[in-house]
């Protein structure tokens, strides 16, 4: 074999494998990527229900409610719209009424919301970023009021 | 002085780092790729002989290490007809800039942003320096020890009696005062003072002790206020609102503008039911710091009505906070009631006010961190 | 006078950093032997004064210096001694002045054991280093100084980050900047290069044991991060594809790829232009993980407290390293000339095999961390990109590579023979089946896909020690040659053999934890109990009890497997005053190389307790396998040969070296 040979041999491989690694990403990425929606968004955008969707903004002072079999509701609020959050398991340690939150999960029939994580701050000072700009949007946001740090997962799927 | 010194050798040390390679005549061994080529042949050798390749793959990369090993004895020469010079003003320009620029630029920026004014501050070392100062308790222990081997030091007993009303050691400070009053004779301040000792020892009843011991000082002086205040107290606890109210009315009507007490007898008069005569310029309604007369005051009432007062007082604190955030004391006092009431929320919600209303001021806000922390919310 | 100190020399050191920065590049231009020597003497001092810098910081926090901004942002007097030093480098900016002193040290080893380096390459190669030093000195001094003082000190600090008051601080963020940090040897190498414009095999020796020793770093380093989370974040996940985990394994993995390349480079001078590349890919993945970390662009679980303007610096670092990296290496690459030809079964051959599979998984990942960036950039939408993607494209691209991995070091360099290493490897082959049928009969059809990645593991375990069997004979010859022949065997071949086994032992406890691991949450009551797994979890009470700066509510269990009673456990929730935040602890039970995993929620009103229980079995072989591959690195790292043409050997007892020169 010549040494042209055998460079296209090496180029060809390189680019099969490149083209399987393509392939694989772009169907991986149509099934595995979450969007990102504040409660203003969800009623806005009609979004139908059983899509899988990310949520997030302050849980609304008041709405936490704990019942049997460690099943939690909750309110999302960006201030303008809420929208209802229903969750099983254990939430973080910092999950608190009036803090930031992010749940993912599925939107049912009925427009309520069904989580299976939720992922709260990890700091008394930290504000997922999503939500700091959820809340901007609403207009309920005060620069300066909180920076960004740390928050951890609670449940992944 | 330490700290400039510290910082001189420093930068003498990271001139030397410059200087002395430039100062070196020796010129540096260094290696070179001809050694690794070298070993390679002999790895190709050790694994033919211990069996782990074949001859003819040994031949083969031995010619190709070979090869290699030739272009690097060329590079090799080319390189070393080439090296060597080391131009005198080259060195020179180099050591200048380590001599000149290189301190020059470190001091430059480290000024700019350093603090060198400020000295360390350990913290063992500043609690050490704290404890110097105030320690309380082996100031107490002195003077009695002092008292003890001197119990007819009149001024001991006055330096100790109010140290121990502060500390809550009524029984204690009622001693000292009677004692002062037995050695150094009577006056009508050291009669209220006892009278005030005695107050609180009554859990903040003006007992017929107590009142004795007002009057006297009255008698003594008519104008003290201490005794004048604490009678009318002893009134309201009688349930003669009536003479409390004119004996406090009174007061505020000699009082001057600006009198330190007139808050807490204004306080009093509204709790009897009569509005305070309104003084030249309107006072904050602060509250006092909880002294036997608050207490003796609020003790004279039902619970319920003391409860109300107290949360009265508390309510009216908060909203003068709330205009002016910048009293760290009023704060610290804010705190403390709603602990005392046992009203968790509040004084969470509180702290987190003052915490907004005093970030402008880093050392005030450092000292509410510090009663909050105490307070453990 | 402390504090300053520290500022002062870090100061000093940016100062002694522009001189080596410069005028060792000149020397090697002019061939200016005394300019050049300039190089090894700043970059000593330079780490000196570093050191110097981070001793006064840390002496900062165990003193509970509070006149110091750092320190009352992230310290509290009354924590314990040990989290007073690594609160260190729990925040940004002391991490930052760790992640330059290492790389200063990494400096001060090249110019202290560098003395088999051409002088114009040890020149090249530290100005260089020196060029990265000192952007991030002014990093550090201009966006995120850790010396701010304030003149009226607090009486108490802020504390730390509970999550953080933990011993996983003390390991993880130093190995893993040893890994990262070490990799900027790599990248000064192949700059240097790149100047002088020539590279051969010998520049693959001389930079493979700095490559080797950040590797091992990195590969221990994210190890014990990951069993950091997996036991302090309470849901029992060991891996959660969080943008700055992969931040961490992208270097790794071109890391490891620029390993194996290298040997080529070494061997057979081929694959020159490609292991420059990797050798700067390799860093600016480490970069860019850095900026991810701290310009807070990603929403992850180890964003620091972060600000507009840092990001923007870092983002400038990037650019310049990178890109001037990429834009030499455009320009001079194609001066260099060609290496040895080989054919495509060789071992060069399951070498670029490994390359490309390598760098295509890196790019996968690349693309998983960066698209919803990307995507927001552009569109505005903000999604993210959850674990499911990264098991479908990680996943299939790392099954071929562990296919050929044993292949690789049993095939003859330039022209190899792929049905004999097949025929030597029947063996592996035999007891990959056999662990796939064994799976399948223990455990049924629970899984399809699990036995046969039980059976991949066992297959390249197997695979190889064959090497090393065949090499010392072992079960043909007697045991005297074969220790004779163990011994006289190159570090480095046992090294490949203990790496290679240790990724197919992670693979298997990755495998077995994730398929056949059981979780429950249930609340319990005092008295009752919870089955899992074959183990009985008894809930016995709680306990109230005072730490130095938190306090902690922690519930007692007594786990027993069939009656008997083998252990207690005892999650935990700490509250901590000063932050006003909490965490839980879980509590874990080794039972050989699997684990009982209790975490607490919360405890509600009727008294009972909400807990989340996981049985993971062999979860530990996960980070055994990784220090395995470490150790492996390690040995590799002790070849004599990687020491060639160092310092005679009078000059070698005066300069005792530390990581790259272990004993022999």
């Amino acid at each position: 074999m010549t040494r042209k040979q055998r460079r296209l041999i090496l180029i060809g491989g390189s680019l099969g494998v490149l083209a399987i690694a393509a392939v694989l990403v772009l169907s991986a990425l149509s099934d595995s990527i979450v969007f990102f929606n504040s409660p203003t968004d969800i009623v806005q955008k009609q979004l139908k229900a059983g899509t899988r969707i990310r949520v997030g903004g302050l849980v609304k002072p008041g709405s936490l409610e704990r019942g049997e079999k460690l099943n939690v509701r909750f309110a999302v609020t960006d201030g303008n719209h809420d929208i209802a959050v229903r969750y099983q398991g254990i939430v973080p340690d910092l999950f608190r009424e009036g803090q930031g939150v992010v749940t993912e999960g599925k939107i049912e029939a009925d427009g309520s919301f069904v989580a299976d994580s939720v992922l709260a701050k990890h700091d008394e000072n930290y504000m997922p970023r999503e939500v700091v700009d959820a809340l901007k949007q609403s207009g309920r946001w005060q620069e300066g009021e909180m920076k960004t740090d740390a928050h951890v997962v609670s449940k992944p799927q | 002085m330490t700290l400039w010194l510290a910082l001189a050798l420093m930068t003498a040390a990271a001139i030397f780092a410059v200087l002395w390679p430039l100062g070196r005549r020796t010129a540096a061994a260094g290696g070179s790729d001809i050694a690794v080529y070298r070993d390679q042949l002999d790895e190709i050798a050790r694994d033919r002989t211990s069996g782990l390749i074949g001859e003819a793959e040994a031949e083969a990369a031995k010619v190709e290490v070979s090869r290699r090993l030739i272009g690097a004895a060329d590079v090799a020469d080319a390189d070393k007809s080439a090296s060597g010079r080391s131009p005198l003003w080259r060195r020179r320009a180099t050591a200048i800039a380590g001599l000149v620029l290189l301190p020059v630029g470190t001091t430059a920026l480290y000024l700019a942003i350093g603090s060198p004014q400020l000295p360390g501050q350990p913290l063992a070392a500043r609690m050490a320096a704290v404890q110097q100062d105030r320690s309380l308790q082996t100031l107490i222990g002195q003077v009695e020890a002092h008292l003890e081997r001197n119990p007819n030091d009149a001024r001991g007993y006055e330096v100790i009696a109010p140290v121990y009303l502060r500390l809550g050691r009524f029984s204690d400070a009622v001693n000292a005062r009677r004692k002062l009053l037995a050695l150094s004779g009577e006056t009508a301040e050291r009669q209220a003072d006892l009278g005030e000792a005695l107050a609180a020892a009554g859990n903040g009843v003006i007992t017929v002790e107590a009142k004795a011991a007002f009057e006297r000082a009255l008698v003594l002086d008519p104008a003290d206020l201490k005794a004048k205040f604490f009678i009318g107290v002893a009134a309201e606890q009688d349930g003669d609102k009536p003479k409390a109210a004119a004996i406090w009315t009174g007061m505020l009507k000699d009082a001057p503008p600006d009198a330190p007490w007139a808050p807490v007898v204004r306080e009093s008069l509204v709790r009897v039911g009569v509005t305070p005569p309104s003084p030249t310029a309107p006072p904050i309604a602060g509250m006092a710091a909880p002294s036997a007369s608050d207490v003796a005051a609020a003790s004279g009432m039902s619970e319920q009505d003391r409860g109300d007062m107290i949360r009265g007082m508390v309510a009216r604190l908060a909203d003068r906070l709330k205009e002016d955030g910048n009293d760290l004391e009023g704060w610290q006092r804010l705190l403390r009631a709603y602990m005392v009431l046992g009203d968790r929320d509040k004084a969470t919600a509180a702290a987190g006010d003052a915490k907004k209303a005093l970030a402008g001021n880093p050392d005030k806000l450092r000292q509410i961190g510090d009663t909050i922390k105490s307070m453990g919310l | 006078m402390i504090p300053e100190l520290g500022h002062y020399a870090l100061v000093l050191a940016l100062a002694l950093g522009i001189v080596q920065a410069v005028a060792p590049l000149i020397g090697a231009l002019q061939r200016d032997t005394a300019l050049m020597r300039l190089a090894t003497s700043t970059a000593i001092m330079q780490f000196v004064f570093v050191a110097l810098s981070f001793a006064a910081l840390t002496a900062c926090y165990v003193t509970s210096d509070f006149s110091v901004v750092n320190v009352i942002e992230n310290s509290h007097s009354m924590m314990p001694l040990i989290y007073k030093f690594t609160s260190v480098w729990g925040n940004h900016e002391g991490s930052m002045l760790l992640w330059v002193l290492i790389l200063a040290m990494f400096g001060a080893s090249v110019a202290a054991f560098g003395g088999n380096l051409p002088t114009t390459l040890k020149a090249n190669v530290l100005a260089v280093q020196s060029w990265i030093a000192c952007t991030f000195y002014l990093f550090i001094l201009l966006t995120s100084n850790p010396f701010l003082r304030v003149a009226q000190p607090p009486f108490e600090g802020r504390d730390l980050n509970p999550i953080l008051q933990d011993i996983g601080l003390a390991v993880h963020p130093p190995l893993l900047y040893l890994g990262y940090v070490g990799f900027s040897i790599s990248f000064s190498f192949a700059i240097a290069a790149l100047i002088e414009g020539r590279i051969d095999a010998a520049w693959a020796r001389w930079v493979r044991p700095w490559t080797l020793a950040a590797w091992m770093f990195l590969t221990v380093g994210i190890a014990m991060g990951s069993y950091w989370a997996y036991y302090e974040l309470g849901w029992g996940g060991f891996w959660f594809w969080d943008p700055v985990e992969n931040a961490s394994l992208m270097p790794w993995i071109a890391g490891t790829a620029l390993l194996h390349s290298a040997v080529v480079m070494e061997k057979r001078n081929a694959l020159k232009v490609w292991t420059l590349l990797l050798a700067i890919l390799a860093f600016s993945l480490s970069l860019i993980g850095t900026f991810l970390v701290r310009s807070g662009v990603l929403t992850s679980v180890h964003t620091f407290a972060s600000d507009p303007s840092r990001g923007v610096f870092i983002l400038m670092i990037l650019i310049f390293f990178i890109g001037g990296g990429l834009a030499l290496f455009a320009w001079r690459a194609p001066l260099l000339k060609q290496g040895g030809l080989f054919a495509p079964v060789s071992r060069e051959g399951a070498l670029v095999f490994n390359n490309l599979f390598l760098t295509t998984a890196c790019l996968t990942v690349f693309v998983g961390t960066l698209y919803p960036l990307a995507l927001e950039a552009v569109t505005g939408e903000k999604i993210s990109v959850g674990a499911p993607f990264f098991n479908l494209t990680f996943g299939p691209l790392f099954i071929p590579l562990m296919f050929v991995m044993p292949f690789g070091p049993l095939l003859a360099w330039k022209r190899g023979d792929v049905l004999g290493v097949a025929q030597r490897l029947m063996a592996a082959f035999a007891i990959g089946l056999i662990a796939i049928a064994a799976s399948f009969a223990a455990m049924g059809m629970s899984s399809v896909l699990a036995p046969f990645g039980i059976g991949l593991a066992f297959y390249v375990m197997a695979g190889s020690l064959v090497d090393l069997v065949e090499r010392t004979g072992l079960f043909r010859m007697p045991m005297a040659t074969v220790r004779a022949r163990a011994a006289g065997l190159p570090r480095s071949v046992w090294g490949t053999a203990l790496a290679h086994f240790g990724m197919a032992v992670t693979l298997l406890g990755i495998v077995c934890a994730t398929t056949w691991g059981e979780e429950r949450i249930v609340a319990l009551k005092q008295g009752q109990s919870v089955t899992l797994s074959g183990y009985d979890l008894r809930f016995d009470g709680m306990v109230q009890r005072t730490g130095p700066n938190f306090r902690e509510l922690a519930a007692t269990f007594t786990a027993g497997s069939g009656g008997v009673a083998i252990g207690a456990m005892e999650p935990s929730k700490r509250s901590f005053v000063a932050r006003n935040s909490s965490t839980s602890e879980a509590a874990l039970l080794t039972r050989g190389f699997s684990q009982l995993y209790l975490s607490l929620g919360d405890v509600n009103e009727d008294g009972s307790v909400a807990i989340r229980v996981y049985f993971k079995p062999l979860v530990l072989l996960i980070w055994l396998g990784s220090l395995v591959m470490a150790l492996g690195g390690a040995l590799s790292l002790s070849d004599r040969r990687l020491r060639v043409g160092a310092p005679k050997p009078a000059k070698k007892s005066a300069a005792k070296p530390s990581t790259l020169q272990p004993a022999e």
